[in-house]
């Protein structure tokens, strides 16, 4: 899968899980400062990405990663391997 | 002031010499204590608990009783069956005493002695007069409890006696005792509120003269009984209350030796517990309780927390088996109907059970974190958690796994689960609920989210 499909589907489904349009999510934001995902919802944007991506990700690595680049990054990293 | 530089560890120092979880945490002393007893300084070695042969003796049947509705002779020979494997056969629970007067108290006696148990040795409890020391001859006991009220709240105003009088009949009925080869044990009622010197210490000197020259099986045995709680273990507090004061002079100054002395409390201040632990450290060898504290009033030390602290002392089992003390908590609730409160340590039902979400994530990482030692293997509880809006998804997490009986990688992540924690949320945030949700509904939700799952625990619990 390319780096840009991975971009957009992690775009999409951040904006479906908060309730936001996909062009108000921007690469450097924070899922809590500037998005609002508190605990939960952090850990149900995991599930969504897990989901959408029809992978399991080790719990501990992926709940560390605090922005929306860094998800991109992180699923990159994982679907390349 | 010294100055300490931060120790940057690689590994964690988890302190396993005092918490080796596998055994419940263990107390180390330094050094001695000091007492400053009519004036001069006193030393007691708190480490010599580990040497000297203390104990725990039970008066469930007879202070527990006097808070409960009566056992039936049943219940009692079931108790009397569960404490023996209890205490083990090392004797940690060593005697438990009994009323003698109803027909029933003698015929629960005679049951329980027929089981051929040696522990715990069955006691006898009387009034200190020979009507009620005649029931004793009769049941042929070895020992028997006396009381042998030493306060003047007692003496005077309840007995109408004088010291002199109240002195004169105590002795009479231990002489009594002596004569029909039974062992005299004499609770120094209400003795943290009595004149120490002006009677208590006149009084068991006399008693240890009388019978200084017996076999030791019949020397005569002193509990203290501080019956409304009001004793002190703090270091130097005043007599009457002071316990290592009363220890210090039952052993110095009336030669009884600490094989001889026993300590029964009250939980009057909320000091039960401690003051039992206190008079082991200081030098008596038993401390009397009840289980799950049940007694007159506020009830004594409880049984069950005297044992995790013999163990701690001790730094082992000593052959107690805790489990039996889960088994004895589920007797008494189902078979007694007593109340045991859901936060009570070692048995209650919550005791280990975390409803923080914190705690919860703890719990996760390492059960060390947040559960008190072993509990799943010492007392067969293994540390839960209760689900609210305030355990979390960690909290969750913890509950499916146990339920589905995952283990390692099988366990399901935070992801897997977060569902069912919407659905909890849900039930707080939307509609405002206030309780607990119950393990009804969580297994509705395991169900519903984890068919598969739900079936195979479900075939595995019905093969077992």
């Amino acid at each position: 899968m390319e780096g840009e499909e991975i971009g957009k589907r992690i775009i999409s489904v951040t904006a479906r899980e908060l309730g936001k349009k996909p062009e108000q999510i921007k690469y450097e934001h924070h899922f809590a400062n500037d998005l609002g995902a508190d605990s939960l919802k952090s850990i149900e944007l995991v599930a969504a990405f897990e989901e959408e991506f029809d992978i399991d990700v080790n719990e501990e690595e992926a709940l560390k990663v605090r922005t929306v680049g860094g998800a991109i990054d992180f699923f990159k990293k994982l679907l390349s391997n | 002031m010294k100055l300490y530089h931060l120790s940057d560890v690689s590994e964690p120092n988890l302190i396993k010499d005092i918490f080796p979880y596998y055994l419940p945490p263990i107390i180390k002393f330094e050094g001695n204590i000091k007492e400053t007893i009519d004036g001069k300084e006193v030393e007691f070695d708190p480490r010599s608990v580990i040497d000297r042969d203390i104990h725990i003796t039970d008066t469930t049947f007879r202070d527990g009783q006097q808070s409960l509705p009566p056992y039936s002779k049943e219940q009692m020979v079931n108790i009397f069956k569960m404490l023996s494997r209890l205490g083990g056969s090392n004797g940690v629970i060593r005697q438990t005493e009994f009323f003698l007067y109803t027909k029933k108290d003698r015929e629960a006696v005679d049951a329980c002695r027929n089981l051929g148990l040696r522990f715990p040795e069955i006691t006898g409890w009387i009034r200190a007069n020979k009507v009620d020391f005649r029931l004793v001859k009769e049941m042929g006991l070895k020992e028997t409890g006396m009381l042998t009220s030493c306060s003047d709240y007692h003496i005077f105003n309840k007995q109408k006696q004088t010291r002199r009088e109240a002195m004169e009949e105590y002795l009479s009925v231990v002489e009594a005792a002596l004569e029909a080869g039974i062992r005299a044990r004499c609770h120094l009622e209400d003795v943290t509120r009595a004149d120490v010197k002006g009677f208590v210490v006149p009084f068991v000197q006399r008693l240890e003269k009388l019978t200084e020259n017996q076999p030791e099986h019949l020397k005569v045995k002193i509990r203290l009984c501080d019956t409304m709680g009001f004793g002190m273990s703090f270091p130097n507090a005043a007599e009457p209350r002071s316990i290592p004061k009363l220890i210090w002079r039952m052993k110095e100054e009336c030669g009884i030796s600490e094989d001889r002395l026993e300590w029964h409390g009250h939980n009057d201040f909320h000091k039960v517990h401690i003051n039992g632990a206190c008079a082991w450290i200081y030098g008596v060898n038993a401390v009397n309780t009840t289980l799950f504290g049940f007694g007159e009033r506020t009830g004594n030390p409880p049984l069950e927390g005297a044992l995790i602290e013999l163990i701690s002392l001790k730094e082992e089992l000593m052959g107690v088996d805790l489990a039996v003390m889960t088994q004895l908590a589920e007797y008494y609730q189902k078979e007694i109907d007593a109340a045991i409160p859901f936060n009570y340590p070692f048995v209650g039902r919550d005791f280990n059970t975390t409803r923080a979400g914190i705690h919860a994530e703890g719990l996760r990482r390492d059960e060390e974190i947040y559960n008190i030692f072993d509990t799943a293997k010492l007392l067969n509880r293994p540390p839960k958690v209760a689900i609210t809006d305030k355990s979390g998804t960690d909290g969750v997490a913890i509950w499916v796994n146990d339920f589905l009986g995952l283990k390692g990688e099988e366990r399901l992540t935070l992801m897997k689960v977060a569902k069912i924690q919407r659905w909890v949320m849900d039930q707080y945030e939307k509609e405002e609920r206030l309780t607990a949700i119950s393990n009804k509904e969580l297994e509705d939700q395991v169900k519903l989210h984890f068919p598969d799952l739900y079936k195979r625990a479900n075939n595995r619990e019905s093969n077992l």
